[in-house]
């Protein structure tokens, strides 16, 4: 198995393919970077709204407690 | 027989605490197992004697491919199981599916097209396999946009399957007209889709790419149903416990 | 008489093809479109005949398409907001019954006039004579086929608001393989190639949607009108 190209300089060019080649990589490896930052950030939204929930329901709780 | 395991599975709680544990390992086999196809796919595998260096597109067209037309059965299984067993977690499976399978597709339908440029001179061509996979790219669409047009969750997961399932039955149907339809509008001896007759040492990298790929299905499926799980379920006790653990600042996405 | 089953039937194809009949200006404005739409195709790509007679099968079949889908909105939500569908859904007879009913009734209000427009449509197209027939016949049974399959996506949205364009991009992918059967019936025709090989495949696409389409419906109106 060896490497197929002179130097790296060459194997951006890939023999003038090197732009559809490298194009592909890029676009696919960016929309598979998006399929999992996604569901990140999302799950930060969602944790944060529950803690969110939480908080309240614990202040609405001792506030009863309080008063009763 | 006892079938308490199967039903086991069916509980979020289960899935979420499962792939908590699971996740990591699975992360790190991905990015090695992509990392070192691309590199051997991009770098050492010699280049096609006709196409010349274009032809590393398919170490990303293949992959992405086949993960598209597997993800859609996926789907509609996860439907499936959904209507039959009434089970929540594999609405919430097929629900995310379907963006994961439609990205999928445009990265097959892309690559693919960045493809044939170089290859047959234009970015679209309208041979059999490319059309199949504009048209599964629309099943994929319908099932979300039906998904989502919905004000109750349960109707919404039942037309969604029942819509996935009814493209199930097709798929086939689609896929041989339009394979009869192109046979039939091309007399031409050139075939659009001919696979470079594949040698071993172009071969390997490509099993890494798609095992690689679908490692990769596997981590962003579960981080969107684990994620689904959580906003689902919020009013149950044992996510409560899970967030109230999370201080904030450190939220992991594992936890 | 029949069974009760085959009441259920006829009883609700007679039910549409009367209330069709009260909505008669409704009714006719999808052929109308498609009268026009044809019109626009000379107007567009120009109206030498040669270039014309090369699509005219291909583009009589996309337009006779898009005018099954704007007519199938109402099949179900009509029904639907003023209590009936409920009323067909508790009913004692097998719900596959109406719903073939009111398909059959959905084809023969806009597949048939279809069909029988087919000609005068050729005509605006220059489509050459060996069409005509093959492009006849291939219409009255794709336009079945059309109508089964739209009925599903009808079924699907009957719920929903301002469902036309979601029950479009549903049904779409799924009428694909009708529609490269059926334009070949009649490009086979015009070619003068024999046109029963794709008119075969057609009608057994036609047999494998008259059994499960209904079915598909009956089973997604019960599950989708759940409150």
């Amino acid at each position: 198995m060896i490497f197929q190209f002179d130097s790296i300089q060459q194997m951006i060019e890939m023999d003038g393919h090197g732009a559809y080649v490298w194009t592909a990589v890029v676009v696919s490896l960016l929309a598979m970077l998006f399929l999992v930052l996604k569901p990140v950030i999302s799950r930060r939204a969602v944790v944060e709204e529950i803690f969110v929930e939480l908080e309240r329901e614990q202040r609405l709780k001792t506030n009863q407690s309080e008063i009763g | 027989m006892n079938w308490t395991w199967f039903y086991r599975m069916g509980s979020p709680k289960w899935f979420y605490q499962t792939t908590s544990k699971m996740l990591p390992i699975l992360l790190a086999v991905t990015a090695s197992l992509l990392l070192v196809g691309l590199v051997w796919g991009l770098g050492f595998a010699p280049q096609d004697a006709k196409q010349g260096n274009s032809f590393r597109i398919i170490y990303l067209h293949v992959p992405a491919s086949l993960l598209a037309l597997a993800g859609y059965f996926l789907m509609a299984i996860a439907g499936a199981i959904g209507l039959i067993w009434r089970m929540k977690l594999s609405y919430m499976v097929m629900k995310c599916a379907a963006p994961l399978g439609a990205v999928l597709t445009f990265i097959a339908l892309f690559t693919g097209a960045v493809w044939g440029k170089p290859t047959w001179g234009s970015y679209w061509v309208w041979d059999a396999r490319v059309t199949s996979m504009l048209i599964l790219l629309f099943l994929y669409l319908g099932v979300l946009a039906l998904g989502s047009a919905f004000q109750s969750q349960d109707v919404a997961n039942k037309a969604s399957a029942i819509l996935a399932l009814v493209g199930t039955v097709n798929i086939p149907i689609i896929y041989k007209s339009v394979d009869w339809w192109f046979t039939l509008h091309q007399p031409s001896t050139i075939k659009f889709t001919e696979a470079p007759s594949m040698h071993p040492d172009m071969f390997h990298p490509l099993l890494v790419m798609i095992l690689g790929f679908y490692c990769f299905y596997a981590v962003a499926l579960c981080l969107a149903v684990r994620v689904e799980i959580l906003n689902r379920e919020r009013r149950s006790q044992w996510v409560r416990d899970v967030i109230g653990q999370a201080d904030k600042g450190n939220r992991g996405v594992f936890r | 008489m029949g069974t009760p089953h085959a009441y259920g039937f006829w009883a609700y194809l007679l039910r549409d093809l009367s209330l069709a009949n009260h909505r008669r200006g409704e009714v006719a404005s999808p052929l109308v479109f498609l009268l026009m739409a044809t019109t626009f195709i000379p107007l567009g790509i120009g109206p030498q005949s040669e270039l014309l007679s090369s699509i005219a099968p291909g583009i009589i079949w996309v337009l006779a398409l898009l005018t099954t889908l704007l007519s199938v909105e109402g099949l179900f939500s009509r029904d639907y907001h003023d209590g009936s569908l409920e009323q067909m859904l508790i009913s004692p007879q097998i719900l596959v019954m109406p719903v073939l009913g009111k398909v059959t009734a959905h084809w023969v209000v806009t597949g048939l006039p279809l069909t029988l427009f087919s000609p005068f449509l050729g005509l605006l197209l220059s489509l050459p004579s060996d069409g005509y027939l093959p492009l006849a016949v291939g219409l009255a049974l794709g336009t079945g086929c059309l109508s089964l399959l739209a009925s599903v996506g009808a079924a699907l949205t009957v719920t929903l608001q301002q469902s036309a364009l979601l029950l479009t991009l549903i049904v779409m992918p799924l009428y694909m393989p009708v529609i490269i059967f059926g334009s070949s019936v009649a490009q086979y025709g015009v070619d003068g190639l024999n046109w029963m090989e794709p008119l075969a495949a057609l009608g057994a696409m036609l047999a494998l949607m008259l059994a499960l389409c209904p079915l598909a419906v009956a089973g997604i109106l019960r599950l989708t009108t759940i409150n």
